[in-house]
């Protein structure tokens, strides 16, 4: 078994929840002496290989997981893709997530060992414990072991979230720092001082931090001259609050990140809210319609909404963001006018 | 108080039963129209499903009626109905009607949610009469259903096409018309004679077509374009699981007793999806594995961009147990005569693959 795990490697594709568990992950399966391979950003070939494989009513971000897990198969001897049923009390996960190591073997028949675990909290700690040590399973014999790596696991994965929020990184750049694969300076304020618009961006963030499928929707943001806020850059507890306030209780875990991050960012002094979402995305269709009805009826801030998918093409996405940072800023100086 | 209903299937009749035994008002909007899911895609939210529009649509009309409450399904649940009725409430509101809306949980505290909601719409109605009239609701449903089974088997056989249709309406006036459960077991059993009595094509020897997805649109004829109307007139006889008399049946009184109606097939989804997606996903693709044996074919109906049926719809190709599935997916751009062309094909299809491998028979296929 030894020998084994000195080179076992575990495939974890950059997509979905790769932006919010990946540090907790790889230190999780690294603690184990497993190596963790992880997919490159986002390519056309990618999305195209996702594509082929995927019923045509599949929203972009699973096709798009699709194409990195198969971009991994011949790299790992298993690949990591977990079915996260619900991550907080009675609020639930989207079916594709829960589907997604099912999917996975239906549509990738040539994919390694799917390492599908369970991760239901409402089920109690219990079954969690006994999820994480069947996992482990698969590399140690030793609970104790696997025990630490778990809690080693989960103290990366807050030191990453407060990472995000007290530096105000967004999760790629956070990732770097964590693993230091490049030395990311955070230069981000003082290249942005000069900028003169805050324009918050809200969706899932594995629609706003992968810069392909977004068409570099932040970078484009910045280069116009917009300083751009995300979701993480706030208090996830002012996050719920700003939720709670225009829906009440979530239903689905990442409530907080489209309706709370909308909902808040329209009631602070920003300039403008971007609300990304992908086409044929279940959640997202609902609930950034409750964002825009808030935004229609404050008529304060004005809001956008982009809806991606595979066809999305450059030109058209420049074209809308142009419009509307036009819009803004015309709003702005007449208001300053006045 | 008047109530406004949407609309799903026949799930009007033990609504209206239920309102006439209680003595409040009941709103039924129009059946399912082309104006009422134009109203429903006018105003919900572009991405959502066909169910959302439709009954957004009803709730509209029957506001329009003048209803000042409106009913829907909610509860909490991995499918986006947990959110129809807090979304289609401010749309209610934008558009001006202050309808209260009440939601009856299908997730959780089922039975006793659905009673404690009656007695509330009906002014603090006593028990006494609450629960006989819930009852005779629950036997109109189940009396619909022992109906419409009959009739799945009948327009496939029958001579002259359309007969057993219009006989399957006049039962359903009649049913709806029913004061008392001793006529309602009359007017069942009159209408399943008159039923059997069609003359029959006496060498028809019918497919056998399942029917899986989503279950508003199997149970909706209008945004399933009449499937299995359609299907009938092909010369098929439709078999389904999804009926609203099974799904009260058994989520009301006999799965909170551990009886699991949808155990075997279940069991027989495990090797290909292990656990449950939401909505009716998982059901989708065991009953696919479940029936590979016993059915000719099998035709997958979801609304356009559900979530647990779009899994169920990736993972069916990949089962080992063969069977031909046809995915009809139903939105407000779906087109009959599209429609009608895939059936057809699909049905040829299928009975050129039941002469190549012989009368079907269990185990026969690979």
């Amino acid at each position: 078994m030894n020998f084994l795990t000195a080179m076992t490697k575990v495939g974890i594709p950059r997509a979905l929840l790769y932006y919010q568990y990946y540090p907790m992950w790889r230190t999780f399966f690294e603690e184990l002496g497993v190596e963790t391979v992880l997919s490159t950003p986002t390519t056309k070939a990618m999305v195209n290989s996702g594509c082929s494989r995927m019923v045509a009513e599949t929203c972009l971000p699973v096709k798009v997981f699709c194409g990195h897990a198969l971009s991994l198969v011949d790299k790992c001897d298993y690949m990591f893709i977990p079915a996260i049923r619900s991550m907080g009390k009675r609020a639930y996960n989207c079916s594709k997530f829960l589907g997604l190591p099912d999917m996975m073997k239906a549509v990738i028949p040539e994919c390694p060992l799917i390492l599908d675990m369970d991760i239901d909290v409402t089920n109690g700690k219990r079954t969690l414990y006994q999820n994480i040590y069947s996992l482990g399973r698969h590399f140690t014999w030793n609970p104790a072991k696997v025990k630490k790596a778990a809690e080693k696991a989960w103290e990366c994965h807050l030191a990453y979230y407060q990472q995000m929020f007290s530096q105000g990184l967004t999760p790629t750049q956070a990732i770097d720092e964590i693993f230091s694969e490049k030395g990311v300076g955070v230069d981000q304020e003082t290249a942005n001082s000069s900028l003169t618009l805050t324009v918050a961006v809200v969706g899932h963030p594995y629609l706003i931090y992968d810069d392909y499928i977004n068409h570099r929707l932040i970078h484009r943001l910045q280069t116009m001259g917009a300083r751009v806020l995300t979701p993480e850059m706030v208090d996830e507890e002012v996050l719920d609050v700003a939720m709670t306030k225009l829906v009440g209780n979530p239903r689905w875990t990442y409530e907080v990140d489209v309706i709370g991050a909308g909902g808040y960012y329209l009631e602070v002094k920003v300039d403008g809210v971007i609300g990304v979402i992908a086409f044929g995305c279940g959640p997202d269709s609902v609930m950034m319609d409750m964002v825009y009805r808030k935004a229609k009826r404050l008529k304060a801030i004005p809001f956008m909404c982009l809806t991606l998918d595979e066809h999305t093409a450059d030109a058209g996405l420049v074209t809308r963001l142009e419009a509307f940072l036009d819009m803004v800023k015309r709003r702005r100086r007449e208001q300053t006018c006045v | 108080m008047r109530v406004g209903i949407p609309h799903a299937g026949n799930i009007y009749i033990p609504f209206r039963t239920l309102f006439r035994e209680l003595g409040t008002e009941l709103v039924v909007p129009p059946p399912n129209n082309q104006r009422a899911l134009d109203l429903g895609v006018k105003y919900a939210p572009e991405g959502v499903c066909i169910p959302f529009k439709l009954t957004l649509g009803n709730l509209i009309e029957a506001c329009e009626l003048g209803a000042d409450t409106v009913l829907q399904a909610g509860g909490f649940g991995i499918c986006r109905l947990s959110y129809y009725a807090k979304t289609q409430k401010e749309i209610l509101h934008d558009l001006g009607y202050d309808a209260e809306m009440l939601t009856f949980d299908v997730s959780q505290n089922k039975l006793r949610g659905i009673l404690q909601l009656i007695k509330h719409v009906s002014d603090n109605a006593p028990w006494s009469k609450v629960i006989p009239a819930f009852r005779f609701g629950l036997a109109k449903v189940a009396a619909v259903d022992d109906i419409e089974k009959i009739v799945h088997k009948m327009r496939a056989v029958e001579l002259e096409k359309g007969t057993a249709n219009r006989i399957y309406r006049e039962a359903i006036t009649a049913i709806d018309e029913v004061a008392d459960h001793g006529t309602l077991k009359r007017v069942v059993k009159d209408y399943s004679e008159k039923l059997y009595q069609i003359s029959r094509n006496p060498d028809a020897d019918s497919l056998k077509v399942g029917i899986v997805g989503e279950i508003f649109v199997v149970l909706d004829p209008f945004s399933n374009l009449d499937l299995e109307v359609e299907l009938g007139k092909l010369g098929v006889e439709v078999k389904r699981a999804i009926f609203f008399s099974r799904w009260t049946k058994f989520s009301l009184f006999l799965n909170p007793l551990g009886v699991d109606e949808w155990k075997k097939v279940h069991e027989a989804a495990m090797p290909y999806l292990k656990r449950d997606v939401g909505g009716d996903g998982w059901e989708s693709v065991g009953e696919k594995v479940f029936h590979a044996h016993q059915y000719d074919g099998i035709v997958h109906v979801a609304p356009f961009t559900c979530m647990p049926e779009v899994v169920a719809q990736n993972i069916m190709p990949s089962t080992k147990e063969d069977i031909p599935v046809l995915t009809l997916l139903c939105d407000e751009q779906t087109a009959k005569p599209g429609m009608l062309t895939r059936l057809e094909a699909f049905v040829d299809m299928l009975n050129f693959r039941r002469k190549r491998i012989g009368n079907l028979k269990p185990g026969v296929i690979k």
